[in-house]
Protein backbone atom coordinates (compact mmCIF):
# COMPACT_ATOMS: atom_id res chain seq x y z
CA UNK A 1 0.00 0.00 0.00
CA UNK A 2 2.73 2.63 0.36
CA UNK A 3 4.62 1.26 -2.50
CA UNK A 4 1.16 2.40 -4.06
CA UNK A 5 1.10 5.98 -2.39
CA UNK A 6 4.45 6.34 -3.38
CA UNK A 7 4.10 5.51 -7.10
CA UNK A 8 0.89 8.10 -7.64
CA UNK A 9 2.53 10.90 -6.10
CA UNK A 10 5.83 10.16 -8.49
CA UNK A 11 2.51 10.32 -11.25
CA UNK A 12 1.19 13.24 -10.49
CA UNK A 13 4.66 15.01 -9.91
CA UNK A 14 5.67 13.85 -13.23
CA UNK A 15 1.73 15.08 -14.89
CA UNK A 16 2.51 17.91 -13.09
CA UNK A 17 6.04 18.79 -14.35
CA UNK A 18 5.42 17.69 -17.72
CA UNK A 19 2.15 20.27 -17.65
CA UNK A 20 4.50 23.09 -16.46
CA UNK A 21 7.40 22.03 -19.38
CA UNK A 22 4.37 22.19 -21.58
CA UNK A 23 3.41 25.94 -21.00
CA UNK A 24 6.68 27.37 -19.84
CA UNK A 25 7.30 28.39 -23.82
CA UNK A 26 4.03 29.50 -24.94
CA UNK A 27 4.67 32.19 -22.04
CA UNK A 28 7.99 32.94 -23.41
CA UNK A 29 7.01 33.34 -26.51
CA UNK A 30 4.18 35.97 -25.53
CA UNK A 31 6.64 37.69 -23.92
CA UNK A 32 9.16 37.81 -26.34
CA UNK A 33 6.46 38.61 -29.38
CA UNK A 34 5.96 42.03 -27.77
CA UNK A 35 9.98 42.66 -29.39
CA UNK A 36 9.63 41.45 -32.46
CA UNK A 37 13.78 41.18 -33.03
CA UNK A 38 13.56 41.67 -37.28
CA UNK A 39 10.37 43.53 -38.95
CA UNK A 40 8.73 41.03 -41.83
CA UNK A 41 9.46 42.73 -45.48
CA UNK A 42 5.87 44.19 -46.35
CA UNK A 43 4.67 44.94 -49.66
CA UNK A 44 4.25 48.72 -50.44
CA UNK A 45 2.03 50.36 -48.03
CA UNK A 46 -0.87 52.79 -49.45
CA UNK A 47 -2.27 54.75 -46.42
CA UNK A 48 -4.18 52.21 -43.92
CA UNK A 49 -5.22 52.51 -40.60
CA UNK A 50 -3.04 50.71 -37.96
CA UNK A 51 -3.19 47.50 -37.40
CA UNK A 52 -4.77 46.87 -34.24
CA UNK A 53 -2.91 46.19 -31.28
CA UNK A 54 -3.71 42.35 -29.91
CA UNK A 55 -3.67 41.37 -33.68
CA UNK A 56 -0.10 43.34 -33.80
CA UNK A 57 1.23 41.58 -30.70
CA UNK A 58 0.26 38.04 -31.54
CA UNK A 59 1.96 38.66 -35.16
CA UNK A 60 -0.69 36.34 -36.76
CA UNK A 61 -4.25 36.69 -37.79
CA UNK A 62 -7.07 34.39 -35.97
CA UNK A 63 -9.77 33.80 -38.83
CA UNK A 64 -12.47 32.05 -38.88
CA UNK A 65 -13.31 30.40 -42.34
CA UNK A 66 -15.44 27.53 -42.85
CA UNK A 67 -14.12 24.28 -43.64
CA UNK A 68 -17.08 22.71 -45.59
CA UNK A 69 -18.12 24.83 -47.84
CA UNK A 70 -16.52 25.09 -51.58
CA UNK A 71 -15.56 27.26 -53.58
CA UNK A 72 -15.20 29.65 -50.70
CA UNK A 73 -13.48 27.35 -47.45
CA UNK A 74 -12.82 23.96 -47.69
CA UNK A 75 -10.05 21.73 -47.07
CA UNK A 76 -8.24 20.45 -50.38
CA UNK A 77 -6.93 17.06 -51.40
CA UNK A 78 -3.59 17.59 -49.80
CA UNK A 79 -5.32 18.52 -46.22
CA UNK A 80 -4.97 22.67 -46.34
CA UNK A 81 -7.40 24.85 -46.28
CA UNK A 82 -8.55 26.74 -49.89
CA UNK A 83 -10.94 28.80 -51.31
CA UNK A 84 -12.29 32.52 -52.00
CA UNK A 85 -12.81 33.04 -48.47
CA UNK A 86 -9.81 31.53 -47.24
CA UNK A 87 -7.43 33.31 -49.72
CA UNK A 88 -8.82 36.70 -48.65
CA UNK A 89 -7.79 35.70 -45.21
CA UNK A 90 -4.23 35.12 -46.46
CA UNK A 91 -4.04 37.91 -48.38
CA UNK A 92 -4.82 40.03 -45.22
CA UNK A 93 -2.16 38.43 -43.18
CA UNK A 94 0.23 39.09 -46.53
CA UNK A 95 -0.52 42.59 -46.01
CA UNK A 96 -0.60 42.85 -42.14
CA UNK A 97 2.88 40.98 -41.49
CA UNK A 98 4.44 40.28 -45.16
CA UNK A 99 3.40 36.67 -44.74
CA UNK A 100 0.54 34.49 -45.46
CA UNK A 101 1.50 32.43 -43.19
CA UNK A 102 1.05 34.59 -40.34
CA UNK A 103 -2.28 33.30 -39.99
CA UNK A 104 -4.12 30.67 -37.61
CA UNK A 105 -7.72 29.45 -39.44
CA UNK A 106 -10.03 28.65 -37.22
CA UNK A 107 -12.97 26.24 -38.58
CA UNK A 108 -16.50 27.40 -38.20
CA UNK A 109 -20.04 26.31 -39.57
CA UNK A 110 -22.77 28.67 -39.75
CA UNK A 111 -24.57 28.24 -36.52
CA UNK A 112 -21.09 28.35 -34.55
CA UNK A 113 -19.61 31.34 -36.33
CA UNK A 114 -21.12 34.41 -34.72
CA UNK A 115 -21.00 32.73 -31.23
CA UNK A 116 -16.68 32.13 -32.08
CA UNK A 117 -16.30 35.51 -33.33
CA UNK A 118 -18.44 36.60 -29.97
CA UNK A 119 -16.29 34.71 -28.05
CA UNK A 120 -13.15 36.12 -28.85
CA UNK A 121 -11.69 32.53 -30.09
CA UNK A 122 -11.11 34.63 -33.66
CA UNK A 123 -10.48 38.19 -34.64
CA UNK A 124 -12.56 37.95 -37.52
CA UNK A 125 -14.81 35.63 -39.34
CA UNK A 126 -14.23 35.58 -42.88
CA UNK A 127 -17.07 32.84 -43.39
CA UNK A 128 -19.80 32.91 -46.33
CA UNK A 129 -21.42 35.79 -43.94
CA UNK A 130 -24.50 37.44 -45.01
CA UNK A 131 -25.55 40.64 -44.29
CA UNK A 132 -28.95 40.37 -42.55
CA UNK A 133 -30.62 43.16 -40.19
CA UNK A 134 -30.63 40.79 -37.17
CA UNK A 135 -27.16 40.06 -37.57
CA UNK A 136 -26.28 43.82 -37.58
CA UNK A 137 -27.62 43.58 -33.86
CA UNK A 138 -24.69 41.33 -32.58
CA UNK A 139 -22.10 42.18 -34.85
CA UNK A 140 -20.22 44.87 -36.99
CA UNK A 141 -19.76 44.12 -40.86
CA UNK A 142 -16.95 44.99 -42.78
CA UNK A 143 -17.55 46.58 -46.50
CA UNK A 144 -18.63 43.66 -48.78
CA UNK A 145 -15.98 41.38 -50.38
CA UNK A 146 -18.41 39.27 -52.37
CA UNK A 147 -22.12 39.26 -53.36
CA UNK A 148 -24.19 35.84 -53.70
CA UNK A 149 -27.56 34.98 -54.86
CA UNK A 150 -29.97 32.68 -53.53
CA UNK A 151 -31.11 29.36 -55.67
CA UNK A 152 -32.71 26.26 -55.54
CA UNK A 153 -31.44 22.75 -56.26
CA UNK A 154 -33.81 20.30 -57.41
CA UNK A 155 -33.51 16.86 -58.71
CA UNK A 156 -33.61 16.53 -62.45
CA UNK A 157 -37.28 15.12 -62.56
CA UNK A 158 -38.70 17.79 -60.12
CA UNK A 159 -41.96 20.01 -60.94
CA UNK A 160 -40.39 22.97 -58.89
CA UNK A 161 -39.51 25.63 -61.86
CA UNK A 162 -39.34 29.01 -59.82
CA UNK A 163 -39.71 29.65 -55.97
CA UNK A 164 -43.25 30.53 -56.00
CA UNK A 165 -44.12 26.74 -56.52
CA UNK A 166 -42.64 26.05 -52.75
CA UNK A 167 -46.07 25.69 -52.03
CA UNK A 168 -46.56 22.11 -49.79
CA UNK A 169 -42.95 21.11 -50.47
CA UNK A 170 -40.08 20.81 -47.90
CA UNK A 171 -37.39 23.05 -48.12
CA UNK A 172 -34.06 22.17 -46.94
CA UNK A 173 -30.94 24.66 -45.54
CA UNK A 174 -28.22 24.88 -43.41
CA UNK A 175 -29.48 26.30 -39.11
CA UNK A 176 -28.86 29.93 -39.14
CA UNK A 177 -28.97 30.56 -42.86
CA UNK A 178 -30.77 33.86 -43.88
CA UNK A 179 -33.15 31.18 -46.17
CA UNK A 180 -33.91 29.69 -42.91
CA UNK A 181 -35.60 33.09 -41.72
CA UNK A 182 -36.63 34.17 -44.96
CA UNK A 183 -38.45 30.72 -45.63
CA UNK A 184 -40.02 30.61 -42.13
CA UNK A 185 -41.14 34.44 -42.48
CA UNK A 186 -42.08 34.41 -46.40
CA UNK A 187 -43.43 30.65 -47.06
CA UNK A 188 -45.74 29.57 -44.18
CA UNK A 189 -47.14 26.84 -46.41
CA UNK A 190 -43.22 24.95 -46.99
CA UNK A 191 -42.12 22.59 -44.36
CA UNK A 192 -38.47 23.69 -43.52
CA UNK A 193 -35.92 21.18 -42.82
CA UNK A 194 -32.69 22.39 -41.04
CA UNK A 195 -29.61 21.02 -41.07
CA UNK A 196 -25.73 21.23 -39.83
CA UNK A 197 -24.18 21.19 -43.05
CA UNK A 198 -24.78 21.95 -46.69
CA UNK A 199 -23.26 18.45 -47.32
CA UNK A 200 -26.36 16.94 -45.54
CA UNK A 201 -28.74 18.87 -47.08
CA UNK A 202 -27.99 17.69 -50.62
CA UNK A 203 -28.20 14.45 -48.97
CA UNK A 204 -31.37 15.25 -47.82
CA UNK A 205 -32.13 16.48 -51.57
CA UNK A 206 -31.12 13.24 -53.15
CA UNK A 207 -32.51 11.10 -50.97
CA UNK A 208 -36.04 12.49 -51.08
CA UNK A 209 -36.19 13.83 -47.86
CA UNK A 210 -36.61 17.50 -48.86
CA UNK A 211 -37.88 18.76 -52.02
CA UNK A 212 -35.13 21.53 -52.99
CA UNK A 213 -32.26 22.29 -51.14
CA UNK A 214 -32.38 26.70 -50.67
CA UNK A 215 -28.59 28.21 -50.83
CA UNK A 216 -26.07 30.09 -51.86
CA UNK A 217 -25.18 30.42 -56.22
CA UNK A 218 -21.80 29.28 -55.95
CA UNK A 219 -21.87 26.47 -53.53
CA UNK A 220 -25.01 25.09 -55.87
CA UNK A 221 -23.01 26.03 -58.84
CA UNK A 222 -20.30 23.41 -57.93
CA UNK A 223 -22.93 20.79 -56.79
CA UNK A 224 -24.34 20.59 -59.94
CA UNK A 225 -21.53 20.64 -61.78
CA UNK A 226 -20.18 17.56 -60.12
CA UNK A 227 -23.51 15.84 -59.87
CA UNK A 228 -25.55 15.34 -63.32
CA UNK A 229 -28.67 14.36 -61.16
CA UNK A 230 -29.44 17.60 -59.41
CA UNK A 231 -29.81 20.78 -61.06
CA UNK A 232 -30.39 24.23 -60.25
CA UNK A 233 -33.99 26.34 -61.42
CA UNK A 234 -33.42 29.51 -63.38
CA UNK A 235 -34.65 32.28 -60.56
CA UNK A 236 -32.35 33.94 -58.47
CA UNK A 237 -33.74 35.89 -55.33
CA UNK A 238 -31.96 37.73 -52.12
CA UNK A 239 -28.77 39.09 -53.84
CA UNK A 240 -26.94 40.30 -50.70
CA UNK A 241 -23.12 40.72 -50.45
CA UNK A 242 -21.41 39.13 -47.95
CA UNK A 243 -18.95 40.82 -45.12
CA UNK A 244 -16.36 40.23 -42.78
CA UNK A 245 -17.98 39.88 -39.24
CA UNK A 246 -16.31 42.02 -36.62
CA UNK A 247 -16.96 42.34 -33.18
CA UNK A 248 -19.22 45.47 -31.94
CA UNK A 249 -17.34 48.44 -31.22
CA UNK A 250 -14.22 47.37 -32.08
CA UNK A 251 -13.10 50.01 -34.64
CA UNK A 252 -9.65 49.86 -35.67
CA UNK A 253 -10.26 46.45 -36.33
CA UNK A 254 -12.93 47.12 -38.72
CA UNK A 255 -10.91 50.39 -39.81
CA UNK A 256 -8.00 48.11 -40.80
CA UNK A 257 -9.99 45.42 -42.65
CA UNK A 258 -12.46 48.37 -44.39
CA UNK A 259 -9.01 49.91 -45.77
CA UNK A 260 -7.78 46.74 -46.78
CA UNK A 261 -10.47 45.58 -48.69
CA UNK A 262 -10.53 48.76 -50.09
CA UNK A 263 -6.78 48.19 -51.36
CA UNK A 264 -7.88 44.71 -52.57
CA UNK A 265 -10.47 46.37 -54.81
CA UNK A 266 -8.35 48.79 -56.39
CA UNK A 267 -5.83 46.28 -57.06
CA UNK A 268 -8.58 43.77 -58.60
CA UNK A 269 -7.20 41.40 -56.40
CA UNK A 270 -10.65 39.82 -55.81
CA UNK A 271 -10.57 39.04 -59.50
CA UNK A 272 -7.45 37.21 -59.03
CA UNK A 273 -8.49 34.90 -56.50
CA UNK A 274 -11.54 34.13 -57.78
CA UNK A 275 -9.94 32.27 -60.71
CA UNK A 276 -6.99 31.15 -58.82
CA UNK A 277 -10.07 29.35 -56.97
CA UNK A 278 -12.14 28.49 -59.49
CA UNK A 279 -8.29 26.86 -61.69
CA UNK A 280 -7.62 25.18 -58.56
CA UNK A 281 -11.27 23.71 -58.01
CA UNK A 282 -11.05 22.57 -61.74
CA UNK A 283 -14.34 24.65 -62.68
CA UNK A 284 -14.19 25.56 -66.42
CA UNK A 285 -13.25 28.75 -67.24
CA UNK A 286 -16.44 29.93 -68.33
CA UNK A 287 -18.26 29.37 -65.03
CA UNK A 288 -15.50 30.98 -63.55
CA UNK A 289 -15.83 34.20 -65.95
CA UNK A 290 -20.02 34.24 -65.11
CA UNK A 291 -18.71 34.97 -61.30
CA UNK A 292 -16.89 37.82 -62.34
CA UNK A 293 -19.77 40.15 -61.37
CA UNK A 294 -20.17 38.69 -58.02
CA UNK A 295 -16.71 40.07 -56.62
CA UNK A 296 -15.67 43.75 -56.03
CA UNK A 297 -13.76 45.43 -58.37
CA UNK A 298 -12.38 48.60 -59.45
CA UNK A 299 -15.65 49.51 -61.33
CA UNK A 300 -18.15 47.04 -59.23
CA UNK A 301 -18.71 47.59 -55.72
CA UNK A 302 -21.59 46.32 -53.29
CA UNK A 303 -23.31 47.95 -50.94
CA UNK A 304 -25.83 46.62 -48.10
CA UNK A 305 -29.47 46.79 -48.46
CA UNK A 306 -29.36 49.49 -45.37
CA UNK A 307 -32.61 50.25 -43.47
CA UNK A 308 -34.26 47.24 -45.29
CA UNK A 309 -34.96 43.49 -44.13
CA UNK A 310 -34.54 41.44 -47.01
CA UNK A 311 -35.23 38.33 -44.81
CA UNK A 312 -38.42 39.43 -44.39
CA UNK A 313 -39.50 41.05 -47.51
CA UNK A 314 -41.88 38.19 -48.79
CA UNK A 315 -42.46 40.62 -52.41
CA UNK A 316 -39.56 39.41 -53.90
CA UNK A 317 -41.05 35.56 -53.88
CA UNK B 1 -28.50 37.73 -8.84
CA UNK B 2 -27.35 40.23 -12.17
CA UNK B 3 -27.41 37.12 -14.27
CA UNK B 4 -30.94 36.28 -13.42
CA UNK B 5 -31.62 40.43 -14.08
CA UNK B 6 -29.75 40.33 -17.59
CA UNK B 7 -31.89 37.44 -19.02
CA UNK B 8 -34.11 38.38 -21.23
CA UNK B 9 -37.58 37.08 -19.76
CA UNK B 10 -39.73 38.54 -22.95
CA UNK B 11 -37.73 36.64 -25.13
CA UNK B 12 -38.90 33.39 -23.14
CA UNK B 13 -42.51 34.33 -23.23
CA UNK B 14 -42.30 35.39 -27.21
CA UNK B 15 -41.16 32.12 -28.57
CA UNK B 16 -42.97 29.18 -25.78
CA UNK B 17 -45.47 28.33 -28.08
CA UNK B 18 -42.23 27.50 -30.03
CA UNK B 19 -40.41 25.23 -27.02
CA UNK B 20 -44.21 23.80 -26.14
CA UNK B 21 -44.47 22.53 -30.19
CA UNK B 22 -40.91 21.20 -29.93
CA UNK B 23 -41.28 19.64 -26.48
CA UNK B 24 -44.57 18.17 -27.77
CA UNK B 25 -42.61 16.48 -30.23
CA UNK B 26 -40.23 14.87 -28.08
CA UNK B 27 -42.72 13.77 -25.83
CA UNK B 28 -44.46 12.30 -29.10
CA UNK B 29 -40.97 10.18 -30.40
CA UNK B 30 -40.32 9.58 -26.67
CA UNK B 31 -43.50 7.97 -25.95
CA UNK B 32 -43.42 5.48 -29.24
CA UNK B 33 -39.68 4.85 -28.63
CA UNK B 34 -40.15 3.62 -24.53
CA UNK B 35 -43.28 1.79 -25.51
CA UNK B 36 -41.35 -0.19 -28.54
CA UNK B 37 -38.52 -0.43 -26.56
CA UNK B 38 -40.55 -2.21 -23.71
CA UNK B 39 -42.37 -4.56 -25.95
CA UNK B 40 -38.83 -5.16 -27.89
CA UNK B 41 -37.19 -5.54 -24.19
CA UNK B 42 -40.36 -8.26 -23.36
CA UNK B 43 -40.37 -10.60 -26.51
CA UNK B 44 -36.14 -10.49 -27.11
CA UNK B 45 -35.52 -10.84 -23.36
CA UNK B 46 -38.06 -13.56 -23.75
CA UNK B 47 -36.19 -15.52 -26.13
CA UNK B 48 -33.15 -14.91 -25.01
CA UNK B 49 -33.48 -15.61 -21.43
CA UNK B 50 -35.53 -19.17 -22.71
CA UNK B 51 -32.84 -19.59 -25.08
CA UNK B 52 -35.27 -20.39 -28.20
CA UNK B 53 -33.15 -21.68 -31.08
CA UNK B 54 -32.39 -18.93 -34.05
CA UNK B 55 -34.40 -15.91 -32.35
CA UNK B 56 -32.27 -15.76 -29.41
CA UNK B 57 -29.28 -15.57 -31.55
CA UNK B 58 -30.42 -13.18 -34.34
CA UNK B 59 -31.06 -11.23 -30.25
CA UNK B 60 -27.30 -11.34 -29.19
CA UNK B 61 -26.38 -10.15 -32.66
CA UNK B 62 -28.66 -7.05 -31.89
CA UNK B 63 -28.18 -6.40 -28.82
CA UNK B 64 -24.19 -6.16 -29.83
CA UNK B 65 -24.51 -3.86 -32.30
CA UNK B 66 -27.04 -1.64 -30.84
CA UNK B 67 -24.66 -1.51 -28.16
CA UNK B 68 -21.69 -1.07 -29.44
CA UNK B 69 -21.85 1.50 -31.50
CA UNK B 70 -22.91 5.36 -30.91
CA UNK B 71 -26.24 6.10 -31.10
CA UNK B 72 -25.70 9.47 -33.20
CA UNK B 73 -24.00 6.43 -35.74
CA UNK B 74 -27.15 4.72 -35.64
CA UNK B 75 -29.69 7.99 -36.17
CA UNK B 76 -27.36 8.66 -39.50
CA UNK B 77 -27.82 5.21 -40.61
CA UNK B 78 -31.43 5.07 -40.48
CA UNK B 79 -31.65 8.58 -42.15
CA UNK B 80 -29.21 9.02 -44.82
CA UNK B 81 -27.99 5.69 -44.90
CA UNK B 82 -30.84 3.26 -45.61
CA UNK B 83 -32.13 5.89 -48.61
CA UNK B 84 -29.22 4.96 -50.17
CA UNK B 85 -28.73 1.03 -50.02
CA UNK B 86 -27.80 -0.28 -53.29
CA UNK B 87 -30.54 -3.07 -53.86
CA UNK B 88 -32.92 -1.62 -52.03
CA UNK B 89 -33.06 1.86 -50.78
CA UNK B 90 -35.52 2.09 -47.89
CA UNK B 91 -37.07 5.68 -47.58
CA UNK B 92 -39.26 6.52 -44.62
CA UNK B 93 -40.69 9.95 -43.27
CA UNK B 94 -38.40 12.16 -40.51
CA UNK B 95 -40.75 11.20 -37.94
CA UNK B 96 -40.36 7.61 -38.64
CA UNK B 97 -36.83 7.64 -38.58
CA UNK B 98 -37.00 9.66 -35.60
CA UNK B 99 -39.72 7.13 -33.62
CA UNK B 100 -37.41 3.99 -34.88
CA UNK B 101 -33.77 4.84 -34.08
CA UNK B 102 -34.60 5.86 -30.36
CA UNK B 103 -37.06 2.39 -30.54
CA UNK B 104 -34.23 0.24 -31.76
CA UNK B 105 -31.15 1.92 -29.17
CA UNK B 106 -33.87 1.07 -26.20
CA UNK B 107 -35.18 -2.11 -27.61
CA UNK B 108 -31.34 -3.55 -27.23
CA UNK B 109 -30.91 -2.14 -23.80
CA UNK B 110 -34.48 -3.21 -22.54
CA UNK B 111 -33.63 -7.27 -23.87
CA UNK B 112 -30.57 -6.77 -21.69
CA UNK B 113 -32.08 -5.40 -18.75
CA UNK B 114 -35.49 -8.23 -19.31
CA UNK B 115 -33.50 -11.13 -20.39
CA UNK B 116 -31.32 -10.75 -16.86
CA UNK B 117 -34.72 -10.03 -14.92
CA UNK B 118 -36.57 -13.37 -16.47
CA UNK B 119 -33.23 -14.99 -15.76
CA UNK B 120 -33.26 -13.79 -12.00
CA UNK B 121 -36.80 -16.13 -11.64
CA UNK B 122 -35.78 -18.73 -9.16
CA UNK B 123 -35.98 -22.25 -11.25
CA UNK B 124 -38.02 -23.75 -8.40
CA UNK B 125 -40.87 -21.13 -9.06
CA UNK B 126 -40.76 -21.71 -12.88
CA UNK B 127 -40.68 -25.99 -12.11
CA UNK B 128 -43.35 -25.74 -10.28
CA UNK B 129 -45.54 -23.69 -12.79
CA UNK B 130 -44.39 -27.00 -14.98
CA UNK B 131 -45.61 -29.42 -12.37
CA UNK B 132 -48.40 -27.53 -12.17
CA UNK B 133 -49.64 -28.79 -15.76
CA UNK B 134 -49.01 -24.92 -16.95
CA UNK B 135 -47.64 -25.03 -20.55
CA UNK B 136 -44.56 -22.94 -21.86
CA UNK B 137 -46.22 -19.98 -22.86
CA UNK B 138 -48.67 -20.08 -19.55
CA UNK B 139 -45.45 -20.19 -17.50
CA UNK B 140 -43.96 -17.21 -18.94
CA UNK B 141 -46.97 -15.15 -18.79
CA UNK B 142 -47.93 -16.34 -15.40
CA UNK B 143 -44.77 -16.65 -13.71
CA UNK B 144 -42.02 -15.37 -15.38
CA UNK B 145 -43.28 -11.98 -16.44
CA UNK B 146 -44.96 -10.65 -13.54
CA UNK B 147 -41.69 -12.04 -11.00
CA UNK B 148 -39.04 -11.14 -13.67
CA UNK B 149 -40.58 -8.06 -14.95
CA UNK B 150 -40.36 -6.63 -11.79
CA UNK B 151 -37.18 -7.33 -10.83
CA UNK B 152 -35.99 -5.64 -14.13
CA UNK B 153 -38.11 -2.50 -13.43
CA UNK B 154 -35.47 -0.37 -11.93
CA UNK B 155 -32.65 -1.41 -14.62
CA UNK B 156 -35.43 -0.25 -17.74
CA UNK B 157 -36.51 3.12 -15.97
CA UNK B 158 -32.33 4.10 -16.75
CA UNK B 159 -33.57 2.90 -20.16
CA UNK B 160 -36.10 4.53 -20.48
CA UNK B 161 -35.04 8.27 -19.09
CA UNK B 162 -32.28 7.57 -21.63
CA UNK B 163 -34.07 7.11 -24.56
CA UNK B 164 -35.59 10.28 -23.54
CA UNK B 165 -32.81 12.46 -23.70
CA UNK B 166 -31.55 10.76 -26.75
CA UNK B 167 -34.57 12.56 -28.50
CA UNK B 168 -32.49 15.62 -27.71
CA UNK B 169 -30.00 13.68 -30.37
CA UNK B 170 -32.75 13.45 -33.24
CA UNK B 171 -31.08 17.54 -33.63
CA UNK B 172 -28.36 15.76 -36.26
CA UNK B 173 -31.09 14.84 -39.07
CA UNK B 174 -33.25 17.91 -38.42
CA UNK B 175 -36.23 16.38 -36.95
CA UNK B 176 -37.73 19.93 -34.98
CA UNK B 177 -38.02 18.25 -31.24
CA UNK B 178 -37.07 20.37 -27.94
CA UNK B 179 -33.22 20.80 -28.31
CA UNK B 180 -33.58 21.54 -32.60
CA UNK B 181 -36.27 23.96 -31.40
CA UNK B 182 -33.22 25.45 -29.24
CA UNK B 183 -30.69 25.39 -31.34
CA UNK B 184 -32.59 26.49 -34.29
CA UNK B 185 -33.57 29.90 -32.36
CA UNK B 186 -30.14 30.12 -31.21
CA UNK B 187 -28.83 30.03 -34.57
CA UNK B 188 -31.20 32.88 -35.52
CA UNK B 189 -31.29 34.88 -32.10
CA UNK B 190 -27.96 33.72 -30.51
CA UNK B 191 -29.67 34.35 -27.18
CA UNK B 192 -28.05 31.31 -26.10
CA UNK B 193 -28.50 31.62 -22.66
CA UNK B 194 -32.19 32.42 -22.08
CA UNK B 195 -32.66 29.20 -24.44
CA UNK B 196 -30.92 26.74 -22.97
CA UNK B 197 -32.07 27.63 -19.70
CA UNK B 198 -35.85 26.92 -21.02
CA UNK B 199 -34.43 23.71 -22.08
CA UNK B 200 -32.64 22.63 -18.91
CA UNK B 201 -35.93 23.25 -17.01
CA UNK B 202 -38.06 21.89 -19.59
CA UNK B 203 -35.71 18.88 -19.79
CA UNK B 204 -35.34 18.07 -16.29
CA UNK B 205 -39.26 18.58 -15.83
CA UNK B 206 -39.71 15.74 -18.31
CA UNK B 207 -37.40 13.27 -16.61
CA UNK B 208 -37.70 13.70 -13.15
CA UNK B 209 -41.51 13.62 -13.82
CA UNK B 210 -41.05 10.05 -16.13
CA UNK B 211 -39.33 8.75 -13.12
CA UNK B 212 -41.61 9.65 -11.11
CA UNK B 213 -44.05 7.67 -12.20
CA UNK B 214 -42.30 4.61 -13.38
CA UNK B 215 -41.23 4.78 -9.19
CA UNK B 216 -44.23 4.80 -8.50
CA UNK B 217 -45.70 2.19 -10.69
CA UNK B 218 -42.94 0.31 -9.07
CA UNK B 219 -43.55 0.68 -5.58
CA UNK B 220 -47.03 -0.17 -6.07
CA UNK B 221 -46.18 -3.70 -8.04
CA UNK B 222 -43.43 -4.19 -5.18
CA UNK B 223 -42.37 -8.02 -4.23
CA UNK B 224 -42.64 -8.98 -1.08
CA UNK B 225 -40.02 -9.36 0.74
CA UNK B 226 -38.85 -12.91 -0.41
CA UNK B 227 -37.66 -14.46 2.98
CA UNK B 228 -39.15 -17.56 2.55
Amino acid sequence: MRRLSIAIAALLVAVAALAAWGAAPSAGKVAGGATPAAKPKLPPKPKRSKLPAEVRQRGKWVVGVKCDFAPFGFIDAGGKNDGYDVEVARRFAQLAFGSKTKLELVCVTTPSRIPTLQSKRVDIIVSTLTWTKARTEVIAYSIPYYSATGRLLVPNNSSIRTVRNLGGKTIVTTRGALYAAWTRNCFKDSKLLEVDSPALAVSAVKNGTADTFMFDDAFLLGVATQDRTLKLTNDKFLAIPWGVGIRKGEGAMAAWVNGAIRYMRAHDEFAKILKGVGRRTGAPSSLINSFLGTVPRPNNRFTYPFGKDPVSDCTSR
Amino acid sequence: MSLLASIDWHFIREHLPDFWQGLKNTLKVAGIGIAGSLAIGILLGAARAHRIPVISQLAAAYVEVIRNTPILVQIFFIAYGLPELPWHPIHLTQFTQAWLSVMIWGGAFNTENFRAGFEAVPARFREAARALGFGQVATFVNVTLPIGGRIALPSSINTYISVLKNTSLLTAIGYVELTSTGYNLESETFKATEIFIVLGIAYLAVVWTLSALIRLVEARLALPERGR
